[in-house]
């Protein structure tokens, strides 16, 4: 009798459990940044990189691609966010292989390929940072909804500030715009929707 | 029976409660929601009133935008009738605090000057910031922002006027395209408009702390409004 008891509220025990271990475990994925449906491959654009190179979107095809625009005179917001994207990186390991950062400059008239090398190289050596005419990078920049313009105000040795659109977006390894994160995102919130779409 | 059938039982019982919860949810879809379909364009555009307006002025705005010209030679397909009787009927969507800012690009920036369009604004009884007409000089960004990142169709013509799809885009406060209007339907593209307006309303508004999981799981199912 007693072992039947027993047996009956460890039977109940084991439901609540599984029942909290199930609603843990196959609960979606809440990602931090705005999930995108198109299935559309994002508009390739081609870059040009330190050492005479150029680089295009669809080289990494296969790999998801983290898209970023700014600018190598950029006080805080661009440093802020490539702080954070490193940061998801470390938190990745050796899946950050699998993930291939690119700094778009919204400043092409005074950022060099090579300016831009020397600036990612310092959040992380496989980070690529590239750029291209003022026309072309006006239209990248439109068609992935960044909008940017020279500010008004300038920094204290006199260099010209540029206000852009501070989002940052996956491109998924099919191609396609997956995910955009908001100015301030972490880079632990960013680790988890990459790890997610990674799996 | 012993415990670890009990257990396997149980595990079985709430994986099917989980597929009929799934599919219940699938089916009888609770919550509509507007699929996040791209991001729409980036641009800085010059108004009726002379003034800048750029995409990030109107962030935080839900926007219907559509493509069109002054002069367009009648007949002419009129979406500004359609733009009209939405902002009429803006009440019906119960948008609350939520602003709804229409507007109009012209594809015509050589004909279409700011005092062109401010009088074509005028003959709508349509004012900034409600109703923005618009344009660039740039033509080709403006290519670049209309048939680039709204995919809407246009090219002038020898005589000067232009072939175009009529278009409706419909972007919210985050700047994605949450919907697309392209073709007639037999409900008039207004009552959709107007409808899917009152969805996007809808999400903004409630979609918040536990009830987010639900408007997400909205979006997995793709339980999308007609």
């Amino acid at each position: 009798m007693m072992k039947a008891r027993l047996t009956l509220l460890g039977g109940i025990a084991a439901i609540l459990l599984a029942a909290a271990a199930g609603f843990y475990f196959l609960r979606p994925h809440t990602f931090h940044g705005t999930v995108l449906q198109s299935t559309d491959t994002a508009y390739d654009f081609t870059l040009h990189v330190a050492g005479d190179k150029t680089v295009k979107l669809s080289d990494f095809r296969g790999k998801l691609v983290v898209i970023y625009f700014g600018y190598t005179f950029c006080p805080d917001v661009c440093p802020a966010t490539l702080g954070a994207v490193t940061q998801a990186l470390r938190d990745l390991g050796t899946k950050a292989d699998e993930v291939q950062v690119i700094m778009v400059s919204v400043d092409p008239e005074r950022d060099t390929p090579e300016k831009l090398a020397e600036y990612v190289r310092h959040f992380n050596p496989t980070f690529i940072g590239g750029t291209n005419t003022p026309e072309e990078i006006a239209r990248i920049a439109s068609l992935y909804g960044i909008f940017y313009e020279v500010s008004q105000q300038t920094t204290g040795n006199g260099e010209y500030l540029i206000d852009h659109t501070a989002t940052l977006m996956v491109i998924d390894r099919n191609g396609s715009m997956k995910l955009v994160f908001p100015f301030g995102v972490t880079g632990s919130e960013i680790a988890e929707d990459l790890k997610y779409m990674l799996r | 029976m012993n415990i670890k059938n009990i257990l396997l039982r149980a595990l079985y019982g709430f994986a099917l409660l989980i597929v009929i919860g799934a599919f219940a949810f699938k089916i009888f879809q609770p919550i509509k929601v507007l699929p996040r379909i791209r991001l729409a364009p980036a641009f800085a555009l010059t108004d009726q009133n002379g003034e800048r307006v750029t995409n990030e002025d109107l962030r935080g705005k839900l926007i219907l935008y559509t493509f069109s010209y002054t002069n367009c030679p009648a007949p002419c397909y009129d979406m500004a009738a359609t733009m009209q009787e939405i902002q009429s009927r803006r009440d019906e969507s119960n948008l609350g605090d939520i602003p709804l800012v229409l507007v109009t690009i012209s594809f015509d920036p050589a004909r279409d000057t700011p005092s062109a369009l401010l009088s074509y604004a005028e003959t709508l009884s349509a004012n900034r910031p409600d109703w923005i007409f618009a344009t660039t000089s740039d033509a080709s960004l403006l290519k670049t922002i209309i048939g680039g990142g709204f995919e809407a169709y246009y090219e002038q013509k020898e005589d000067g006027s232009f072939a175009f799809t009529p278009t409706y885009i419909l972007v919210d406060g985050w700047g994605v395209i949450r919907g697309e209007y392209r073709y007639s339907t037999e409900v008039s593209t207004a009552d959709r408009i107007i409808r899917h307006l009152a969805v996007l309303a809808d999400e903004a508004q409630n979609a918040t702390g536990t009830a987010k999981l639900a408007y997400e799981a909205a979006h997995l199912f793709l339980c999308y409004a007609q």
